[in-house]
């Protein structure tokens, strides 16, 4: 039997910035959920199910290789399970509330995890962008404290969007691609 | 676009970085505990703040200098109004705000800036509590380097004895933890002084030194981007 190569994206971000729903809206296969009810009342408030350990879900390249997505949990609790997931990766998409900025400052703080274990490419999505209260790309960036020099895009996206997920997909491998032929 | 959110998590010194970057102009809306706010904004600067009682007319009132006008406020006292309404408030926590860009008029290219938001910006982060720093301030081994061209900045944020010092010895190799050190501060004042530096765009993260090559085959990767865009 033939085995399958398995190549890894991570998709990391705060409490219901929209992982899970961005990797449902481009995997092939129904995504495989870790969740619990939330406790914290702040939580509770939120959303009634939370990632605890993963989220994945996956897309078929050919007879040997599959492009994993992996969406870690939310919570800063869990953070034990970005170092595992983050091992291996081949990139990082942050994903952010635009609408939330009080999610922003934990955003930074993924970001700085991630980028100080793992130096591999990443993106900020500035997620939910159909929303009427979203955040510019622009402003997040600023919230963000991502200076140009950090080399990170921050990008427009609607999790429940398809070609919207795509656009942050393609722009990440695009950035691996450059960086591979540099 | 309006840029909303809560003080409690998104204060002062945020906003304004928000603001500054871009030299937004339009109105900040803060509905305090005791009254609401309406902060005027032009190109990056605070230049009036006034109560309001009803929240539509600031919206309807779009003319500034004729705004002034019937207000019976001179340009000369402008600033008196930023001073009673923000700079005195800065430490307030309870609120939430909504910034709406553009629409106002302004007639003029001068309204006499005696706290340019620079300043405003570092008064603000002097306030700051230990939970609102650590936000920025995560880990005592972040690393900050000076940007370039900064003189001019730094000359309008009027920066205390104390925070020049935390300036200076920012230099791309001391970590959070050194500049607390060997600055002899207390670390609240060391990290209040770095969160409004990195606010003002005068210092900023380290660069990482070198990404890690990806491993990955081009042609694989090739095949990935082709999948993708067929999805």
């Amino acid at each position: 039997m033939r085995t399958i190569k398995k190549i890894k994206i991570v998709i990391a971000g705060p409490f219901a910035a929209g992982k899970t729903q961005f990797i449902n809206t481009v995997s092939e296969i129904k995504t495989v959920k870790t969740e619990r009810r939330t406790q914290a009342a702040g939580e509770k408030n939120v959303k009634d199910y939370t990632t605890v350990a993963m989220d994945f879900g996956k897309i078929r390249i050919d007879d040997e290789h599959e492009l994993y997505l992996f969406g870690t949990p939310g919570q800063s609790r869990f953070d034990f399970m970005w170092e595992i997931l983050g091992e291996g990766a081949l990139g990082i998409i942050i994903l952010v509330d635009s609408t939330d900025p009080s999610t922003f400052h934990e955003a930074r703080k993924i970001i700085n995890f991630f980028s100080s274990r793992f130096p591999v490419p990443m993106v900020v999505g500035a997620n939910k962008q159909d929303l009427p209260n979203a955040w510019s790309p622009d402003d997040v960036a600023t919230a963000l404290d991502i200076s140009e020099e950090e080399d990170i895009p921050v990008l427009p996206v609607s999790a429940i969007d398809k070609e919207s997920v795509k656009r942050v997909l393609l722009t990440l491998l695009e950035i691996i691609k450059t960086e591979l032929t540099s | 676009m309006a840029l909303t959110g809560d003080l409690k998590t998104f204060n002062f010194v945020d906003i304004l970085q928000i603001i500054a970057k871009d030299r937004k102009s339009g109105i900040l809306l803060v509905e305090w505990a005791d009254i609401t706010v309406a902060y005027y904004v032009k190109d990056g600067q605070i230049i009036f703040a006034r109560p309001v009682d009803r929240v539509f007319r600031v919206y309807a009132e779009r003319d500034f200098d004729l705004l002034i006008e019937k207000l019976r406020i001179s340009k000369d006292n402008l600033s008196k109004t930023v001073e009673r309404f923000l700079v005195d408030r800065l430490n307030l926590k309870d609120g939430v705000f909504s910034f709406t860009p553009g629409f106002v008029k302004y007639a003029s290219n001068n309204y006499g800036i005696v706290f340019p938001i620079e300043k405003i910006i570092m008064m603000a982060s002097r306030g700051l509590l230990q939970e609102e720093v650590e936000r920025k301030i995560s880990d005592e081994m972040l690393i900050f380097e000076p940007a370039e061209n900064i003189q001019d900045i730094i000359k309008r944020a009027e920066l205390t004895p104390e925070e020049q010092k935390v300036l200076s010895l920012v230099n791309g190799e001391r970590t959070v933890f050194d500049i607390r050190k060997d600055s002899g501060l207390d670390n609240l004042t060391v990290d209040r002084a770095l969160y409004g530096l990195l606010a003002l765009g005068v210092i900023k993260r380290k660069k990482k030194e070198k990404k890690q090559k990806p491993s990955i085959a081009l042609d694989l990767l090739m095949k990935i981007i082709e999948r993708i865009k067929e999805l």
